[in-house]
């Protein structure tokens, strides 16, 4: 089947209330949010953005995220120490669970984002269905990364017994939550739509070149 | 002959028409299979549920959600005194995030929903629906109050072994109100702000 899309009726979408509008829009009738056939300058954003996640996920892995003072003295624990902390304490299931949230999610996300941004540069449209369904996945788990920022506000606002045991915000909380925040942001700048437009753009090639010659 | 209306798909752009008056629950994008449209309820349930969930993040602000003790020590914490001990320790940006989308981002999209939607189902159209509407499209994707519970639960076994711990009541008060704001935001449909009819009763 042969799909018509919005660029090859010279239509445009308001991606908040849905309203189809023809391109001279700029404002949507309806509800007052600005109108574009894409989301602008998608591509050098979500480059941008997936980029300055890896820069701050290093120190974030590196840092310890919360520090223990306790009679025993100091410690210090990074993400992984507290993954292997529960491992070996018989609590392997919230061992996963902060695994999965802390480690797994945040690289699968940034891996998934270069992945769709690659799709998108190289025209790869056979795989533009592969990259919605990994596109909705990230959209979905991106906040869950979340979760070991969450838990440890919990347990420093909690655990305040002076000089017994008293935990403290570790450094790389901080980096982590950015990098996180950061993702979030890149996941919402990247127009997965833009995947599916480079067949217009391969049928419009072999339209007006049949030979194949091409000159840019 | 069925009145139909042309819309695109957000996630690929293909263009696709929609029967006016939707007789079918959902629609689906036929080349993606992206949710088009999904039918809500009627506004007198969600503005029921809305108002609970409201109700139910009063006691939240100040009930303690965990009780530790440690060595004849002890030490109680609400949600919000969880994260003001953060914003001492002078990690203010990490607690103004996490109260923002653990906490008061979902609180709000109850409070713009109910000003969307009480003067709807009292017959007028309000003034400004467009922008509150626009605010609470944009909390939605930072709301995290499903995580912020999972999260309690993850600290609640980390200080197991750090103690004796009694569960709060605030615990339990924080799991309706997630469960009331849920179902408040999953029976809301965007669309039926955005229909004729909706709007000219
Ligand atoms: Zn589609």
């Amino acid at each position: 089947m042969r799909w018509i899309t919005d660029i090859e009726r010279g239509r445009q979408l308001c991606l908040h209330c849905r309203k189809l509008h023809t391109l001279d829009v700029h404002v949507c009738d309806r509800c007052g949010s600005p109108v574009h056939q894409r989301i602008p300058h998608s591509i050098p954003l979500t480059w941008s953005l997936a980029l300055a996640a890896i820069v701050f996920l290093i120190p974030a892995n590196l840092l310890p995220m919360m520090v223990v003072q306790s009679i025993a003295g100091e410690d210090a624990g990074t993400i992984m120490d507290g993954v292997i902390y529960f491992l070996e304490h018989g609590e392997a299931g919230i061992g996963i669970v902060i695994f999965l949230a802390s480690i797994f999610i945040p690289f699968f996300k940034l891996t998934v984002l270069f992945y769709l941004l690659l799709i998108v540069h190289f025209k790869w449209y056979a795989r533009a269905k592969l990259g919605l369904k990994l596109f909705r996945i990230i959209h979905f788990i991106g906040k869950w990364s979340m979760l070991d920022i969450f838990v440890v506000a919990l347990m420093v606002g909690i655990v305040q017994f002076k000089h017994l045991a008293t935990i403290v915000t570790g450094p790389a909380a901080i980096a982590f939550m950015m990098a996180v925040l950061i993702t979030m942001f890149a996941t919402e700048t990247f127009d997965p739509r833009l995947m599916f437009d480079t067949l217009i753009k391969l049928q419009e090639e072999k339209h007006s070149h049949p030979q194949g010659s091409s000159h840019d | 002959m069925i009145e139909r209306k042309e819309t695109a798909c957000r996630d690929c752009g293909v263009i696709v028409s929609l029967p006016l008056h939707p007789a079918s629950s959902q629609y689906r994008c036929p080349r993606c299979n992206a949710l088009l449209y999904r039918r809500g309820q009627p506004f007198g349930y969600i503005i029921v549920m809305a108002l609970t969930s409201l109700v139910l993040f009063v006691p939240l602000t100040f009930l303690p959600i965990l009780d530790l003790n440690i060595m004849g020590l002890h030490a109680s914490s609400s949600l919000f005194e969880a994260l003001w001990m953060v914003y001492r320790d002078g990690y203010g940006f990490i607690a103004f995030v996490s109260m923002m989308t653990g906490l008061l981002i979902p609180v709000l999209m109850i409070l713009l929903l109910l000003m969307i939607l009480v003067p709807l189902k009292m017959g007028y159209r309000p003034t400004r629906v467009a922008l509150w509407f626009r605010l609470y499209e944009k909390m939605r994707e930072w709301g995290m109050a499903e995580v912020y519970l999972v999260a309690i639960v993850v600290a609640i076994i980390k200080l197991l072994g750090m103690g004796t711990l009694h569960i709060g009541p605030g615990f339990f008060v924080f799991i309706f109100f997630f469960l009331t704001y849920y179902i408040t935001t999953v029976w809301f449909n965007p669309e039926d702000i955005w229909f004729d009819d909706a709007l000219d009763h």
